[in-house]
């Protein structure tokens, strides 16, 4: 995943690419995302988390679908 | 705490501390052991999806958010460099850490330099967008690469 810095930046990379042009984010629901995956990782019990709080913590931040559900089967 | 607990404790304090992955004998060390037992179980750690190893199988190539070699995600705390993997880490790094930082990355297709500032715990505004490639259900099948 990697910064942008505009749409129309994103866009020419894909097309430049030859890649489907996927979801944005925005750096509020990345500061999200890394809050949830992170903020405990220096701790002896940190684990990753599973596919249902993947899905939950995907949700908070706004992002919903099956691109943001790590056992969807639809881009097989 | 078990043992590949206790190694994965002596990597990321390892980590936090120098900005560098540590090596199995650098672990080994800390967590009084033989190298032997390091590389089980980093192998172990690995197939747990906590850490990503190089081709040699010993070599820590991510301790997520944390990267082993240099980015383009560099991530400025108290003085200290570190390397993170992608956007997402580059965030994930102040996350981690509990701390304000200056995350220095670029726009992927203009090669723009981007500077984000962390300040009390939260990004300060800087017009940018984040775009992920994989879907989630395949970041597994190259994780390197998302």
């Amino acid at each position: 995943m990697s910064f942008f810095r505009s749409e129309e930046r994103v866009d020419e990379w894909c097309r430049a690419h030859a890649v489907p042009r996927r979801p944005l984010m925005s750096l509020e629901q990345l500061w999200s995302l890394a809050l949830a995956w992170y903020s405990n990782r220096l701790n002896p019990d940190a684990r990753r988390p599973g596919p249902d709080e993947m899905r939950a913590i995907f949700t908070a931040a706004g992002l919903q679908g099956p691109f943001w559900d790590p056992q969807s089967d639809m881009f097989s | 705490m078990d043992f590949d607990t206790q190694v994965k404790t002596a990597i990321y304090s390892h980590i936090a501390a120098t900005t560098r992955t540590p090596a199995v004998a650098e672990v080994a060390a800390e967590v009084g052991a033989h190298p032997g037992e390091i590389r089980e179980a980093f192998g172990r750690l690995y197939r747990k999806r906590v850490l990503v190893l190089q081709p040699d199988g010993e070599t820590i190539r991510m301790a997520p958010p944390f990267s082993g070699i240099a980015t383009q995600h560099r991530v400025v705390v108290d003085g200290k460099e570190y390397a993170a993997n992608c956007a997402w880490d580059a965030l994930g790094v102040p996350a981690a850490l509990h701390a304000d930082a200056d995350v220095f990355s670029r726009c992927e297709q203009s090669l723009e330099k981007l500077r984000i500032c962390v300040r009390g715990g939260r990004p300060e505004p800087v017009p940018c967008v984040i775009h992920f490639a994989v879907p989630a259900a395949h970041w597994w099948d190259d994780i390197v690469h998302t």
